[in-house]
């Protein structure tokens, strides 16, 4: 809401710079945005909170300023409507008094449409808001002023008295924007007999609007109900200055107040005249609502000792009424404009917004608590385990395009109102977001790269689950010690197995993997403790040129198949070491010699690949392979006799499956 | 001069002896034929017959010893020198590094402030209901306030949480007070994405119920913890504000650390720069949980927002567009 300081000054009667005068609203919880000095004259930007409707005015911003520095507004906000009993008077209907508490119409005659005086369209400039004609600039004028929204009615294109009512269904109105909104039976409008004529509180309609034949008006004054405002404006789509008030609510006895400032407005700037019955639906509403407040609780509360002298004068600035105070009880009588004021709290905060925050003291009070749960203690470390792999963290936007969901989409949970139209449904995967990440950094001249996320997935099915998911790209650059190459299957797959090992699953096996996001040829998925927990392998993908290899797991299924840790006793022994080269069939999978041996021997042997080699001579569909056999025994150093047996075993194992040693 | 300090002496120009030259002239200083102990050494039949044996004990000891660090020092200069040339300016052969993100950095950091505070840390799912997201907490239908969290709706009716706050009431629902958690995690809002809007971001919230606590417990807290995120000279200021969920409200805004208060871009020329939004939790929602006689404080604070101004950065894209330029130089201390 923007208001400008010598408008202010008209209301109340300070000397202080327009720079002290932004600290006084800032104390007060109104915060001024942007100040801009313009000749003359210093307009504030204020972010006026979404309960202090009241706030949306020259005499919202001045009241408050008033309050605190303990003066009277220099105007008073009273009014009477003058006693005319004249030719023409207009019916007004009001179909349910929720919808429409207070209805003012004033018909004026002996308008002369023209500019408005230079005083009126200035301040309207400094507002923010074009000047159009003297009448419509006055409606506006009194708006900012009083933050009462008018309309003004061509009074000669009404027919038969005006209606306050819900719209019927399929009902059809054109705005004052020459656009056709079609209406509903939730939407409040005013209309004649020929059908709606305004959207109410809202934007006038075409037909009945102002224009340059204008002769007489009708100035519409009014309290509707702010939900219902703000249901047909959000539906609409159309938000205007006199929506954005009655969302916010607006006073009732103002309502009258901003009719009758405007009435002396048009007669004084318009030639109008008042030419039949002022129409008031509502002549007395009922205003003061009781509160009760009591000062041991606002002490508790503010956690500092505000005496109750201090409370009551607070109170009576801001135009609260005391109607009884016995002891440490207050009761408070809350003015019309204060409709935010329901509960004891909010008078509290009143009290505290105008003792000043900053006399509140600092409490530090911890005992008798302890930290109960910490229930993403797992995500941190498995996000640390991840990263100490050499893997930097990424966050990445979890909105994808639809093709990463499944054909059918069945599983995808799709965004209304998404942020980009392409990206409009919740990732299933975390793989598209790597995908990007991988890309970027590339085209950033990055060589190589490991990039992980934890986060989020969203599926029908599963609704959401933390999924833990890493890419590999690039080239393993080219040192002083060792040659580039481009990362390979074996990059991610020892990522995989260092990864499990280090949240201790250790009984892991590898399968065919069937997770579509993977090339079946070149992955593998992970299985533990009788279930698949993830896959990895090289990524179907059109996102990058180069091949990304990733992996992807469900967070909570793989940590489910860790063991209990058990521990084992350590050997202070040195294994004895033996290596044996075999050539086999090329196709013979490595962990099909590996399972077959592991477990087979008496003593304990571990079993490590150290060596593949492929050549012509040793024949076109073989390979060589060296396994090193780690033999070790916890109680003493083993002796080249005691492996003899195994040695054996394992030779005649391998030959079994047509592997001849070399030596 | 008596035989132990002769003996520190010669330890000591051993120790500082570069050469090999250098230690065989200290040798002979001290061990050659006219050196300093030989010379105590022949001495030794001088002294009456019952202080010689332990005299000669002594000096043969620390002779021998002597012999010994002069042969080590020799070979330890020469193993040194026997090396060939290698060129040590060569770049290591690094560890490949990882790290986390700044986000999950300054979140962690923050958590372990609350966690000293005994709060517990909870979370909750992203995909909420009207309900939980607003109209449990006194955010009702057509209800302006809604217009500060710009919402995006999914296709069966339900949201993308616009705050944590919903794990609030989670939370509330399963446990009674009294209570002390934060609820981390990720939240969205309709928003364009540019330098200082996005789409999603990341927040704390937290939520103390008791009885009788304050706002005096709660500026003290979020001053505590201001301290902790921005060091002890951080100057904080407490001013009115409005959150449907909680009355009173306040907001904690701290001094601009870029200008000093002076007031440039970043503040937009206030000189502060809101931080965190707070208040005492709105009867209404106590109530409707069944908790009437309880009251307490509940806090948010977008992650995204505060490591902008730790760290520096202008632009809030930074933290979603991952690129390791950017990553890797955040704190990876606490791997």
């Amino acid at each position: 809401m923007i208001v400008n300081y010598n408008w202010i000054l008209e209301w109340v009667d300070i000397k202080m710079e327009p720079q002290k005068l932004v600290e006084l609203l800032d104390s007060i919880g109104i915060q001024v945005e942007e100040v801009e000095k313009v000749p003359g004259d210093t307009i504030f930007k204020i972010d006026v909170t979404p309960n202090r409707g009241d706030l949306l005015s020259v005499i919202g911003i001045s009241r408050e300023i008033a309050a605190k520095t303990g003066k009277q507004l220099k105007k008073r906000i009273e009014y009477k409507f003058p006693e005319v009993n004249l030719e023409k008077k207009i019916n007004v209907t009001i179909q349910s008094e929720e919808d429409c508490s207070r209805y003012i119409l004033s018909p004026l005659s002996n308008i002369k449409i023209a500019n408005s005086p230079s005083f009126i369209t200035k301040r309207l400039e400094k507002c923010g808001i074009r000047s159009l004609n003297n009448i419509i600039d006055i409606t506006n004028y009194v708006l900012l002023e009083t933050g009462q929204p008018l309309h003004a009615f061509d009074f000669d294109k009404i027919e038969e008295g005006i209606t306050v009512r819900r719209a019927k269904n399929e009902e059809k109105i054109v705005t004052l924007e020459e656009e056709e909104k079609k209406l509903s039976k939730e939407d409040l409008i005013i209309s004649d007999k020929n059908g709606p004529i305004a959207l109410a509180g809202i934007m006038g309609g075409l037909k009945s609007g102002i224009s340059e034949d204008t002769k007489r008006i009708a100035l519409e004054s009014a309290f509707f109900k702010p939900s219902l405002i703000r249901g047909t404006a959000r539906k609409l789509k159309i938000s205007t200055e006199s929506s954005y008030r009655f969302e916010r609510t607006a006073d009732i006895y103002l309502v009258g107040y901003a009719a009758y400032y405007a009435i002396q407005l048009f007669e004084k700037y318009t030639g109008g005249k008042i030419m039949g019955k002022i129409v008031d639906t509502n002549p007395n509403p009922i205003i003061w609502k009781k509160v009760q407040l009591s000062c041991g609780k606002t002490n508790d509360l503010l956690g500092m000792n505000v005496e109750k002298k201090k409370s009551l004068s607070i109170l009576k600035n801001l135009g609260f009424q005391i109607s009884s105070e016995t002891g440490d009880k207050i009761e408070v009588s809350v003015p019309s404009h204060r409709n935010d004021i329901k509960i004891e709290e909010d008078l509290i905060e009143e009290i505290g917004r105008f003792v000043g925050y900053d006399n509140i003291p600092f409490r530090f009070n911890y005992s008798n608590s302890r930290t109960i749960w910490i229930e993403n203690k797992e995500i941190i470390e498995i996000k640390k385990i991840i990263a100490r792999l050499g893997f930097w963290e990424a966050i990445n936007i979890p909105f994808i395009e639809p093709h990463w969901a499944s054909p059918e989409k069945t599983e995808a949970i799709f965004i209304e109102n998404p942020m980009w139209s392409d990206k409009n449904i919740l990732r299933n995967t975390l793989i598209p977001g790597l995908l990007e990440n991988a890309k970027r950094n590339l085209n950033r001249g990055e060589e190589f790269i490991q990039i992980f996320e934890v986060g989020r997935v969203f599926t029908k099915a599963n609704e959401e689950e933390e999924n833990v998911g890493g890419v590999i790209a690039g080239n393993i650059s080219k040192n002083w010690y060792e040659n580039d190459r481009e990362v390979d299957f074996y990059d991610i797959k020892g990522v995989v197995e260092a990864l499990l090992e280090e949240i201790k699953i250790l009984d892991y096996s590898f399968e065919n993997c069937t997770n579509p996001h993977f090339i079946k040829d070149r992955a593998l998925s992970v299985k533990a403790g009788g279930k698949v927990r993830g896959a990895f392998g090289l990524i179907v993908q059109e996102v990058c040129k180069d091949n990304v290899y990733g992996f992807e797991f469900n967070l909570k299924n793989l940590l489910n198949a860790r063991k209990e840790e058990h521990f084992t006793k350590t050997s202070v022994f040195p294994p004895l070491k033996r290596d044996i080269s075999i050539i086999i069939k090329k196709s013979t999978p490595f962990e099909e010699i590996k399972s077959m041996l592991d477990h087979s021997t008496k003593q304990k042997t571990r079993i490590r690949l150290i060596d593949v080699y492929s050549a012509e001579k040793i024949g076109k569909d073989k390979k060589s392979l060296t396994i090193r056999l780690e033999f070790y025994n916890p109680e003493k150093t083993l002796t080249d006799d005691e492996i003899k047996d195994d040695i054996k075993l394992i030779t005649k194992k391998l030959e079994s499956i047509g592997a001849t040693l070399r030596e | 001069m008596d035989l132990e300090s002769l003996g520190r002496e010669t330890r000591l120009e051993i120790q500082k002896a570069i050469t090999v030259d250098e230690v065989e002239s200290i040798r002979i200083k001290h061990l050659g034929k006219k050196g300093s102990l030989t010379k105590v050494l022949h001495s030794i039949g001088n002294l009456p017959a019952e202080e010689r044996p332990e005299a000669g004990k002594f000096a043969n000891k620390l002779k021998k010893e002597l012999m010994t660090l002069i042969r080590e020092k020799k070979e330890s200069i020469k193993r040194k020198k026997s090396l060939p040339w290698l060129d040590l300016s060569l770049p290591g052969r690094k560890p490949r590094m990882g790290g986390l993100h700044p986000l999950s950095i300054l979140s962690e950091e923050i958590e372990e402030i609350f966690i000293q505070m005994g709060f517990s840390v909870v979370t909750g799912p992203e995909i909420e209901t009207e309900y939980y997201n607003f109209t449990a907490l006194n955010t009702p239908k057509d209800h302006p306030a809604r217009d500060m969290h710009d919402t995006f709706y999914l296709n069966d009716g339900r949201l993308l949480r616009t705050h944590t706050s919903p794990v609030q009431i989670r939370t509330l629902e399963k446990y009674s007070p009294p209570l002390r958690i934060i609820s981390p995690g990720r939240c969205y809002r309709v928003d364009t994405f540019d330098p200082i809007h996005s789409p999603t971001f990341m927040q704390i919230e937290g939520l103390w119920i008791d009885k009788n606590i304050s706002m005096a417990d709660l500026f003290g807290t979020l001053a505590l913890l201001a301290k902790k995120i921005f060091g002890k000279n951080v100057k904080t200021e407490f001013f009115p504000s409005y959150f449907p969920f909680t009355e009173p409200s306040a907001e904690m805004w701290i001094q601009c650390p870029f200008c000093k208060g002076k007031g440039c871009s970043v503040c937009k020329k206030k000189g502060k720069i809101e931080t965190i939004g707070a208040g005492m939790v709105h009867p209404n929602i106590l109530n409707a949980l069944g908790y009437g006689e309880f009251n307490g404080f509940a806090f948010g604070m977008g992650i995204d927002r505060i490591a902008m101004t730790k760290y520096d950065i202008d632009d809030i894209r930074l933290f979603f567009q991952n690129e390791l330029q950017f990553l890797r130089q955040f704190d990876d201390s606490k791997l």
